[in-house]
């Protein structure tokens, strides 16, 4: 095995460690030998990883600067400004953030509620359609493709949008809002449509329907169990998009329900969420002229909104990159 | 579409025995939710298109659809001459366009040069940890990277002034001073959506034969001569498929990137406002119906328009890299 993935045949005749898949392709000892089907050198190779080297430093230092300014002192950060090296480091404004308490709590756990109902009733609802659609005894494959396709192609707009959301199904101002619109995409429809296709052999479901299954028990215990790496997938995009969503509050929430508004709203909103939070603050100090770390609140309260995505990315990484490449790339 | 959607023996339902007829109306049962839902949250918003067409004037306590087909009179297409004579609206117009067409081009020339150089590194753990980060800014919302801009360009305490100052030049007002947006749009454009694309075509050069690389390298062929008679070919159909699905976006804008990364400031309009941003604050600050929802008629039809007209002349060019 070892000799086939680490090394390079000369004469050509390779038995071509490149089919095996990349796990075996590549272990410790083969990291510095040169792949034959790349044309860099050794040289040019370490003059292209340096540059990406700073490509991927450059375009990590935004994120970097708002974690460093959400650790450094009010003080340092009124008078030198947000920076990479702080001139003194602290974590008042997260203690302000966690005492502060009712509004950025009430905004966290709607974000966490929104997040998961949304996910959880978009996939209750996805995952038979798509089971439905990937049955051939199915008999309007056609009809729902079509109907399912145009709103891809075609969309009413922000008006009429509005417009039917807020007089005809009323859901201005309630959490529905925040979840129902983003329930569906025709794309994950398809995706898992196509996943339940191909990797559910037909003669299992067959095989069940002899002995008298009903299509929803087959989907509930062989399909899904079968497909759960296409279900996840859609689930975790789901949930960055849910978490990352501040459009529908910015639209159907008025400033006088703000204890409807998810994280990243309260972030759209910061200066008047700055000033209540003054207040809350007094009241519960008792005292009233206090100022909070305001300049580094902010920085802190946003690192607090991408940290559930900092921690769950490596995780999801493999989710994420077949969720990302699925259907775009073309053999 | 495929065969494999035709049922293999289409029977109306008189014809199947009892139990078939029962599962086959479990399974359009399964279906339901999700109909309603696209019934509810699609088809009625597309009705509401006719908005376009008509002069709005509600009547207080009557219903939408009252108001809409009752109470407003038709006028035709003076809603979109209106958008076309306004100059404001013509100038976000152009800008929606001019954008677009920057970020189409960058979003494909940047992320396949990244590819490219990325696929030859010999370290492929290296490679995957390069995709993963320039990903990451794919998944934080607009919200958060006007924050990561802020602490940049914020003209108290951002880190540019800072370094002016230390320099000993005068800090500089970003937030009113809109010649250096285009820019800084572009460059977060390419900075959120570059990891993503980067990933497509990294993956697409994967299912490149390799065997054909090492032809290549036997017959002594260089860098170039690679990237030009393997990796670029075989790259056509997924660079097809992003350029059709972005032409078929070309009226419509990030609404996050133009109104909360320039944190809204006024001073910066005439380079930040794009048709999404114009239909927002036409349809909540002027709450001007018709003309918000003619531009949105225009965008989505554009938009269309074009995505069938792009994908008819790739078919014509080259048939493999059509998205239908």
């Amino acid at each position: 095995m070892k000799e086939i993935t680490t090394f390079t045949t000369p004469d050509g005749r390779s038995i071509d460690g490149s089919k095996l898949p990349e796990s075996l392709h590549f272990d410790k000892k083969s990291i510095f030998v040169k792949p034959e089907d790349s044309s860099f050198g050794k040289k040019t190779n370490i003059v292209v990883i340096i540059v990406f080297t700073l490509i991927v430093v450059v375009a990590f230092l935004p994120i970097l600067l708002v974690i460093i300014s959400s650790f450094s002192s009010e003080e340092s950060l009124t008078k030198y400004g947000y920076s990479f090296f702080p001139h003194e480091l602290s974590i008042e404004p997260y203690r302000y953030l966690f005492r502060s308490g009712g509004t950025l709590s009430r905004a966290f756990l709607n974000s966490v509620l929104i997040t998961a109902s949304g996910t959880l009733l978009g996939l209750a609802i996805m995952c038979p359609c798509a089971y439905a659609l990937s049955r051939k005894e199915f008999a309007h494959t056609k009809g729902l493709m079509i109907y399912l396709l145009i709103p891809m192609l075609f969309s009413g707009g922000l008006v009429s949008t509005y417009m039917v959301n807020t007089q005809i199904l009323h859901l201005k101002n309630t959490y529905l809002a925040l979840i129902l619109p983003g329930m569906c995409s025709t794309w994950y429809l398809m995706i898992m449509r196509n996943y339940f296709r191909t990797s559910v052999p037909d003669s299992l479901i067959e095989a069940g329907k002899l002995e008298g299954v009903t299509p929803f028990q087959s989907f509930w215990w062989i399909v899904m169990p079968i497909c759960r790496p296409v279900v996840m997938t859609v689930a975790v995009f789901q949930m960055f998009s849910y978490w990352n969503s501040w459009y529908p509050a910015l639209i159907y929430i008025d400033s006088n329900h703000r204890d409807l508004y998810p994280l990243q709203y309260v972030l759209v909103n910061i200066d008047r969420t700055v000033q209540s939070l003054t207040r809350e603050a007094a009241y519960t100090s008792g005292m009233m002229n206090i100022t909070l770390p305001t300049t580094a609140m902010r920085m802190a309260l946003v690192v607090v909104t991408i940290l559930p995505i900092m921690i769950l990315f490596p995780f999801f990484q493999r989710f994420l990159k077949t969720g990302l490449t699925i259907g775009a790339v073309k053999e | 579409m495929d065969k494999n959607d035709q049922p293999v023996k289409k029977r109306k339902y008189g014809s199947l025995s009892s139990s078939a007829k029962k599962e086959r109306r479990q399974l359009d049962l399964m279906t339901l939710p999700t109909v309603i839902w696209y019934g509810l949250f699609c088809y009625l918003p597309l009705f509401g298109m006719v908005f376009a067409f008509k002069e709005f004037t509600p009547v207080p306590g009557k219903s939408l659809f009252t108001n809409l087909f009752v109470n407003s009179p038709w006028v035709g297409l003076k809603n979109f001459s209106y958008l076309f004579r306004n100059p404001l609206s013509r100038s976000v117009i152009l800008n929606t366009l001019t954008y677009n067409i920057i970020f189409l081009a960058a979003g494909i020339a940047i992320p396949v040069a990244l590819a490219i150089f990325l696929s030859e590194v010999h370290q492929k753990k290296f490679q995957g940890l390069v995709q993963m980060t320039l990903v990451l800014p794919y998944f934080i919302s607009w919200v958060i990277v006007g924050y990561c801009v802020y602490g940049f360009l914020s003209t108290d305490t951002g880190l540019f002034n800072s370094v002016l100052k230390y320099f000993g030049a005068d800090p500089v007002q970003w937030y009113q001073s809109p010649q250096y947006w285009r820019t800084i749009i572009i460059l977060l454009n390419i900075w959120k959506t570059s990891g993503y694309t980067l990933i497509i075509y990294l993956c697409s050069i994967t299912t490149i034969d390799r065997t054909l690389y090492e032809s290549a390298a036997l017959d002594g062929a260089s860098f170039m001569q690679r990237v030009r008679y393997i990796t670029i070919p075989h790259l056509r159909p997924t660079v097809a498929t992003l350029f059709i699905l972005g032409i078929g976006s070309l009226l419509s804008s990030d609404f996050g990137l133009f109104y909360q990364v320039p944190m809204d400031s006024g001073a910066l309009q005439d380079v930040t406002q794009t048709l999404d941003v114009y239909v927002y604050k036409s349809l909540m600050i002027n709450a001007n119906f018709s003309y918000s929802s003619a531009a949105a008629f225009l965008q989505s039809a554009v938009g269309c328009v074009l995505l069938i007209i792009s994908n008819l002349i790739i078919r014509r060019v080259d048939k493999n890299s059509a998205l239908v």
